[in-house]
């Protein structure tokens, strides 16, 4: 029951959404960011490399979709792997180049690679449609020898579609997070020189760090291109890597629920501040300080801390 | 993930669904008539966003009801970005069954949203410049209030190269995007067809703000006009460096797509004398629409009415006319009365073109004035000279079904 | 005049600017290891306070004195009070931290004096400009220029010649070594990092008569400021001056070479840099 606590808890968020909310479209976008900030966090929280690159494989994930189902059509799950293909190839390439730093030098280049593909996909408007984006991306129904299994017309229906893509990211990341590999990733974020000096191959491991997190993350920018029948350059812009990032670090590095509440805390505050206050912005930056401050740990921290509390008041009160 | 599972997934998907259509369906026929203002509230355009929401209460608020139901409307702050836009516009229809929007300050975010509107049911109306809103990205749900670039370029380099017959040398400065480029090929056109000589174009990407390469190589060139075809804090910063290095002294500077009020206030009178000014409106143009909008905004605001206002009251008002001249809020029905509507506007007489949902209305010709000669704090420009001017149906790519 | 000369020189208008806006960062990150992301906000104040003390009448001059004064101290506070609390923490924590003080400030300025922006007057005497032959420059951007070299001048000064300059000098190698002699490092470090803040105010207060104050002007202002340490060397002076004038004057070139690609260039740089001297043009070796 344990080893799948934290599965169950992302199954029953996905099963309570929709009962608590009316949007479709909020839901799948708690779930779509939660997927980027858990390939976020396979760096940061497991490898211990922070990275201002997400945005770059997250756009490249939107653009990829979107020109494999309008201009270059193909069926859509094979689209969606080759965003995924995307992603994690891009993320190979700013990985190759990025790792050969380390730490600070490390964290600029990869903000150097977000500003450069920015204004790549800015200037090559032929293929990414420059300042107005990529436009009327369908959305088309799972077709099985020609029987419709799925369609993808309305919100919910396509969270569940977004629900089932995710639930099998997170299963799929766990096992790779509690496999040799991703223990081996946890020893490289403790002590880099260590894990070196033992012989792990470090470079290859931060590389295939990279590729799965830039797969994830190319998933999740494809799923959100479809929701929004657009591939726009803000996808691509260095604002959706820090969100991404602020994500990842409210939710809690190191564990991957704790990007679902990531994802889930920004999105539903930031959609609700917004009708309240349009400096609502005062507030996320306020709530950065207090988490560096106070709660490195996170939402995930928090929740363990009274729990971990609330279970020993528990335990006094039994004896 | 066993096929049970995965169709109790999608079951359970459906059912809350099912009710909060219900509840829309029930919500739309009764209750209050939503619209949904979807505009920057935070980012860059934060500014233009608020004078929008303004706008739009101002038009909730004078009429209350129509077809006998309550008027109400929501923010939707898109953050300037085209995803969030949609999304809000999504949700919006889905938890209040909001089928009205006016908005979309940029571009890229009033391209997105037409699209979406038109998914949903709902009709959309902005003041946004690409010319692929109501040309090769039209469709039947969006309309668009504001002159694209083909009649701001029309009216005011075609009535300055007849004031100033004897400047011949023209160079522009050019945001590096379809907008830009809109801009300047209609503005080469009447280079053409009028002899006039451009002498140099510098394009420039959308996040700059040192503009002095770019004055740089407009000094190199010599030429009579300096054309600028960006807009917002690029137009401010360029305008503000420009002037720092003399240009407005020995030659004639020309803005083509001016925010309004807000940017004089911002430049200040000095800065932007002698300087002339492309406008979609001007709180001074004399129409009873526009002396109704001014006493209005001054009664509740205080201010004069600057773009942003009264481009967003003036959308809210045409869906309201919309829906009480059509009798219901059905959609198809809407949009059939909103075609080729004929009414008195804020720019005077002006029309709903019923081929690309265009209105066909006037852009005017501005003059900074000197600070001595302003009558009050807000008496920037004279007016020279307005018209309308659109290109023909067959020329703006657009093609409804 | 050739154009690419006139370029240059304009280039070098730009690029001393840069240079100031970038110096402050790389001392902090030489001595603190610290990346501030908020760098961009005490720029934003500076240029604020400047557009506010001269709407109460204050003079240019005396606004240029006390304005980085002023977000020196907010700067030295801020360290005191918040961001030593962070030092010992993994450094993504630096940079969230920060992050969330840059947005925090920015819309607080917002909040204040609005989303819109306005311009600032550049003082009576330094309005209009320079003509020589062909060159036209305004003489605003020609005292920025000199301003700004009699600066790093003093800066150079102060770190070369004085105890205070060493002991930075030497923290930036170990601050255990400066911790050890009896120095005491966290007063330093307070005292760098108002450096820092107040160096970056002071670009802002330069800045305003040819930008304006704008509230998303810090956000452009950190971005140009990380490549300019990074082409240069972080935390070297010299690396921030060299590193500023180049970028400078490759933007500068850039808008007659190639107009649409002048900011791209800047990040292909950048790039560069970081591939082919990963330490910068004048950095030292981590």
């Amino acid at each position: 029951m344990k080893r799948h606590l934290h599965f169950l808890l992302a199954l029953a968020v996905v099963l309570l959404m929709p009962a608590f909310m009316q949007s479709g479209s909020l839901a799948s976008e708690v779930l779509i960011y939660a997927l980027a900030a858990m390939g976020c966090n396979l760096l940061l929280g497991f490898t211990g490399l922070l990275s201002f690159g997400q945005g770059v494989f997250f756009g490249l994930g939107s653009y990829t979709i979107a020109l494999t189902l309008t201009r270059w059509p193909l069926p859509m799950p094979l689209a969606l792997l080759l965003a995924m293909l995307m992603g994690a190839l891009g993320a190979a390439v700013v990985g190759w180049v990025a790792i050969r730093q380390k730490g600070t030098y490390f964290v600029m280049l990869t903000l150097a690679f977000a500003q450069m593909f920015y204004f790549i996909a800015y200037t090559a408007t032929g293929i990414t449609g420059g300042d107005n984006g990529l436009l009327d991306i369908p959305r088309p129904s799972i077709v099985v020898l020609g029987h419709t299994l799925w369609s993808l017309a309305s919100p919910w229906q396509f969270y569940g579609f977004v629900a089932v893509a995710f639930l099998l990211a997170f299963w799929l990341l766990q096992k790779v997070s509690r496999s040799t590999f991703g223990r081996t990733l946890l020893a490289v974020r403790d002590n880099e020189e260590r894990a070196g000096a033992i012989g792990y191959n470090l470079k290859l491991l931060k590389l295939q760090a990279f590729v799965i997190s830039g797969a994830v993350t190319g998933l999740a920018g494809a799923l959100h291109a479809m929701m929004t029948g657009i591939a726009p350059l803000s996808n691509a812009e260095y604002h959706t890597s820090e969100m991404i990032l602020v994500m990842t670090v409210i939710g809690g590095a190191g564990n991957l629920f704790a990007s679902v509440l990531g994802s889930a805390f920004y999105v539903l505050m930031a959609d609700w501040l917004s009708t309240l206050w349009p400096r609502w912005l005062l507030l996320l930056g306020l709530v950065l300080m207090a988490v560096s401050l106070w709660m490195q740990r996170g939402l995930w921290g928090l929740g363990d801390s009274a729990w971990r509390a609330l279970r020993s008041k528990l335990e006094k009160q039994h004896d | 993930m066993h096929r049970r599972q995965l169709l109790q997934l999608s079951a359970l998907g459906a059912l809350p669904a099912s009710l909060g259509l219900l509840q829309s369906a029930w919500g739309q026929a009764t209750g209050a008539i939503q619209f949904g203002c979807p505009v920057p509230m935070s980012g860059a355009f934060a500014a233009n966003g608020k004078f929008a929401d303004l706008g739009m209460k101002l038009a909730i608020e004078q009429y209350g009801s129509a077809l006998k139901r309550p008027l109400a409307y929501t923010l939707l702050d898109t953050e300037g970005k085209p995803a969030t836009a949609v999304r809000k516009v999504q949700e919006s229809a889905q938890q209040l069954g909001t089928r009205f929007f006016a908005g979309g300050i940029l571009s890229s975010e009033a391209l997105a949203m037409g699209k979406e509107a038109e998914k949903a049911g709902g009709i959309f109306i902005t003041t946004a410049g690409a010319d692929e809103i109501t040309g090769a990205d039209c469709n039947a749900a969006t309309f668009r209030w504001s002159v694209p670039t083909y009649g701001a370029i029309e009216q005011t380099v075609r009535p300055l190269i007849d004031m100033l017959p004897k400047a011949k040398r023209w160079y522009t400065i050019t945001p590096q995007y379809v907008f830009g480029d809109g801009l300047l090929s209609a503005a080469k056109n009447i280079f053409k067809e009028k002899g006039i000589e451009h002498v140099g174009n510098s394009y420039h990407s959308l996040a700059e703000k040192e503009f002095s390469g770019y004055i740089t190589n407009a000094i190199a060139a010599k030429p009579d006009v300096l054309l600028l075809l960006n807009f917002g804090g690029q137009c401010a910063d360029t305008l503000r460096q420009a002037v720092s290095f003399g240009l407005n002294k020995n030659m004639t500077i020309l803005v083509a797509w001016a925010s309004g009020l807000e940017q004089f206030e911002s430049l200040g009178a000095d800065l932007c004398e002698g300087i002339y000014f492309g406008a979609q409106y001007w709180h001074t143009v004399d129409s009873a629409l526009n002396r109704d909008l001014v006493k209005r905004t001054a009664d509740k605001l205080q201010v004069n009415p600057n773009y942003s206002l009264a481009g967003s009251y003036i959308c809210t008002k045409l869906l309201i006319d919309g829906i009480i001249k059509a009798g219901t809020v059905e959609q198809k029905a809407v949009i059939a009365a909103l075609e080729g509507m004929k009414y008195q506007g804020l720019t005077g007489e002006e029309e709903v073109r019923k081929a690309d949902h265009q209105v066909l209305k006037n852009y005017y010709l501005l003059k900074a004035k000197p600070k001595a000669r302003m009558k009050n704090a807000d008496d920037f420009v004279d007016i020279l000279s307005s018209g309308k001017s659109f290109l023909p149906i067959d020329q703006t790519g657009c093609k409804k079904a | 005049m050739n154009i690419y000369l006139l370029q240059t020189v304009n280039g070098i208008g730009i690029g001393m600017l840069y240079f100031l806006l970038a110096v402050g960062l790389s001392i902090v990150f030489g001595l603190l290891r610290f990346v501030n992301f908020a760098h961009g906000a005490f720029y934003l104040l500076g240029a604020y306070l400047c557009y506010q003390m001269m709407q109460w009448g204050t003079s240019f001059w005396l606004t240029l004195t006390l304005a980085p004064l002023v977000v020196g101290a907010i700067g030295w506070l801020t360290e005191k009070l918040m961001l030593r609390h962070v030092y010992d923490k993994a450094h993504e924590f630096h940079i969230v931290i920060t992050v969330g003080l840059a947005l925090a400030v920015q819309e607080l300025v917002i909040v204040q004096w609005g989303a819109l922006g306005t311009s600032v007057p550049v003082p009576d005497v330094l309005q209009g400009v320079v003509i020589w032959g062909s060159f036209i420059y305004p003489k605003y951007r020609l005292f920025v220029i000199g301003f700004t070299a009699v600066l790093a001048l003093l800066l150079w000064w102060v770190l070369e010649g004085t105890r205070l300059g060493s002991a930075v000098r030497a923290g930036s190698e170990s601050t255990e070594m400066v911790s050890l002699l009896g120095i005491n490092v966290f007063r330093i470090f307070s005292l760098v990092f108002a450096l820092g803040a107040a160096t970056a105010a002071l670009a802002g207060v330069l800045a305003a008569p040819i930008r304006g104050a704008e509230p998303f002007m810090g956000v452009e202002a950190l971005g140009v400021a990380f490549v300019v340490v990074v082409v240069g060397g972080m935390g070297s002076f010299g690396g921030a001056l060299l590193g500023g004038l180049l970028i400078g004057v490759v933007q500068s070139v850039m808008s007659t070479l190639w107009p649409e690609g002048a900011r791209l260039m800047i990040y292909i740089a950048m790039a560069a840099v970081l591939l082919l001297l990963p330490n910068g043009l004048l950095g030292r070796k981590e």
